[in-house]
């Protein structure tokens, strides 16, 4: 991760490393994929078909797939954030639904009628999700709590208290079903493009890249959370509090999940609040962040492809006979291959050495995990 | 409330303890050993749902133990895949676990539905086993605490009892063989081993597939005893809580047995809960495991971290 502008051709080429690399991996996910496919479908052309092309094919299914690149944007750039940090902190998923239900509360609050309705939803969703985000933060920088298993535990809990109080506090439409009444018109986001998805969330998108593209290299709360996340025992030394740091960034990650969440329910796509309204969207800000490298500039560039596949997934899936979940093993493939040292020169390398590697690799001083 | 005292204080809620705590108790004892060899395990609720699904499909067609010991193998292969990438290809490990829990979350729904014939929900028409009890009613023979023993030693599962014994195995393992002290040692400090001519990544990559196996076996449990079936994302945080038990337990093997007998038990709670109190919401209820495992997880911390202010104090 040297992201310090050194000279320009060294950056040129690590670019264009990082690029072969990111395309090798995607080959080989989509080859296994494609493998799959064949194996398991029927009309194994058709769902391929479905799959590269659907999404750019209407002008509705553009607006899907560009809806999620701002969602997936935004849980790329929260786990980037905790990621150039070095902290595990998996809790986007929690902070999206906290941040929903605390823009419910408010959207359908008399606050919610007036013209401010809509961005007092988003302030607030921002607020819930920064605290969700700070506590396992807290937790670890006071009590040496280990953050991975925090948050996931504040993920569950987060998700049941959206059931909860759907099923039970917020105005329902009628008895039974799992849906609050529909946000008043003011507090929903405008559509950027008629009869699409694409709405205000886009515009929020954007200026997120930039924010925290500003946040981390051109501030010194950036710098020091950068160093921090390299090596936080030189921080230390170099006087940087590693564990304010830590919780900052943790906090403000919870802040853009709370933003996704107002996004998700403040949104064209639902304009209220119901239950698993997510849909597994924010895990996959994980793939987004490590193949961009943890880069805010390049987390909407991987959000586009991975849109595109998640989109032609969701379609295959209805068109075809292949469910869409099969893109949870492309996303690992992807995940495994591009966070690991694996290169295309690498599968040649071990394809030439012959079928038997051997089995004692040189082993690390360092070790696997810090 | 004297309804809750009393089912608590039954040998039927101690049996219920013991079946919920096993898939528990595994998984913590794979995460055990895993991070014992320094390499976090993050991917125990992949490993687990993998494991469920393949010992539900596989006890279609063979019998229950057959199924069983494939539960065991998709989550040791599991976990030599994590070794590949983690230790060979240099991956960061827990980025590696999470995707194997995206590939299990995903991968599982898309197999369930290939098996089933579309259903992406649960396998419920699939005619899968069971793990049998061990019936030990004959202990009720005994004069004085016979009934009582047989109310509480009968009824759980094979596993149950392989659980307990791995509990034993483990500790022996790691506190009285050589290859437990070189296993803790890399796990320690991994230039001191490899200085000695330990082979660092070699114990690492078998304590990584002993974890996934370990995990495989808890799925295998709840799937083939707590459940009989399979339903989507069935492991509901399983692995991630086990994950808090490793650490609750102070990494030793006992402390793991506690641990899970403790989550195990405000899991078991959840179960009876909805019969007695119907005025206290489900998803109160279904909260109580995740929310007291984030206390248990603050609160040793906090213990822990006193401790050692204590001894550097001195």
């Amino acid at each position: 991760m040297s992201s310090a502008p050194i000279v320009k051709p060294q950056r040129w080429a690590a670019f264009r490393r990082e690029l072969f690399r990111n395309v090798g991996a995607l080959l080989v996910a989509m080859a296994v994929t494609t493998v799959i496919v064949f194996l398991t479908s029927k009309a194994p052309l058709e769902a391929l078909t479905q799959l590269l092309t659907a999404p750019a094919a209407k002008v509705r299914t553009i607006g899907l797939w560009v809806d999620d690149i701002a969602k997936l944007t935004i849980t790329g750039l929260a786990f980037s954030l905790v990621f150039q940090a070095r902290q595990f902190s998996m809790g986007v998923q929690g902070q999206v639904y906290i941040g929903a239900i605390a823009s419910t509360y408010v959207v359908l609050s008399p606050l919610g009628q007036t013209p401010f309705g809509l961005a007092l939803g988003v302030l607030a969703a921002m607020a819930a999700g920064a605290f969700y985000g700070f506590l396992p933060g807290f937790a670890k920088a006071r009590l040496g709590a280990n953050e991975i298993v925090s948050s996931l535990m504040l993920n569950y809990i987060a998700i049941e208290l959206c059931n909860f109080l759907v099923r039970t506090a917020l105005p329902l439409p009628q008895a039974g079903v799992l849906t609050t009444i529909d946000f008043p018109e003011s507090a929903v986001f405008p559509a950027l493009v008629d009869k699409t998805r694409i709405d205000l969330g886009l515009i929020f998108a954007i200026v997120a890249v930039l924010v925290v593209w500003f946040a981390l290299y051109r501030t010194a709360w950036g710098l020091k959370l950068r160093l921090v996340g390299h090596n936080a025992r030189f921080a230390e030394y170099a006087g940087i509090r590693s564990t304010f740091i830590m919780v900052s960034a943790m906090t403000a990650s919870g802040a853009l999940g709370g933003l996704l969440g107002a996004m998700f329910v403040q949104g064209q796509t639902w304009g209220k609040l119901t239950v698993q309204f997510e849909g597994g969207l924010a895990f996959e800000g994980i793939l987004v962040a490590i193949v961009a490298r943890s880069r805010p500039l390049a987390v909407p560039i991987v959000a586009i492809f991975y849109a595109y596949l998640r989109q032609g997934a969701s379609l295959m899936n209805v068109r075809t006979d292949v469910p869409a979940e099969v893109i949870g093993v492309v996303t690992a493939i992807i995940i495994l291959l591009v966070s690991s040292t694996f290169s295309l020169n690498f599968l040649t390398r071990w394809f030439k050495r012959g079928p038997a590697p051997v089995a004692t690799a040189p082993a690390v001083a360092e070790g696997a995990t810090k | 409330m004297m309804d809750l005292f009393l089912t608590v204080f039954s040998a039927a809620f101690f049996v219920t303890i013991i079946r919920t705590t096993t898939p528990l108790l595994l998984a913590t004892l794979g995460g055990l050993v895993a991070d014992l060899s320094g390499a976090l395990n993050v991917a125990l609720e992949g490993q687990m749902l993998i494991a469920a699904l393949t010992a539900v499909i596989v006890s279609v067609y063979a019998p229950w133990y057959v199924a069983v010991v494939a539960g065991l193998g998709a989550g040791a292969l599991l976990g030599l895949i994590m070794a590949f990438f983690a230790l060979r290809l240099k991956a960061d490990i827990i980025l590696v676990g999470f995707a194997i829990n995206i590939l299990a979350a995903g991968g599982t729904v898309f197999a369930l539905a290939l098996a089933t014939g579309g259903d992406k929900g649960t396998s419920i028409n699939l005619p899968s086993q069971a793990i049998p009890m061990l019936d030990l009613s004959f202990l009720g023979g005994i004069p004085g605490v016979g009934p009582t023993l047989a109310a509480l030693l009968s009824g759980h599962s094979v596993l149950s009892w392989v659980a307990a014994f791995l509990v034993f195995a483990i500790w022996y393992f790691l506190y009285r063989t050589p290859w437990g002290l070189w296993l803790r040692g890399v796990g320690e400090y991994p230039a001191a081993p490899e200085a000695a001519g330990i082979p660092v990544n070699k114990i690492r990559t078998w304590s990584l597939i002993v974890s996934g196996a370990l995990a495989g076996l808890g799925g295998a449990q709840l799937a083939m005893f707590n459940y009989v079936g399979f339903t989507r994302d069935m492991t509901a945080g399983r692995g991630f809580i086990a994950l808090g038990a490793v650490l609750l337990g102070a990494r030793h093997p006992v402390g793991a047995l506690l641990a899970a007998l403790l989550f195990g038990a405000f899991e078991g709670l959840a179960v009876v809960m909805p019969g007695l109190f119907r005025e206290i919401p489900a998803e109160l209820i279904r909260m109580i495991p995740f929310i007291v495992t984030i206390l248990a997880l603050v609160l040793f911390s906090y213990r822990a971290q006193q401790l050692l202010k204590m001894r550097s104090g001195q």
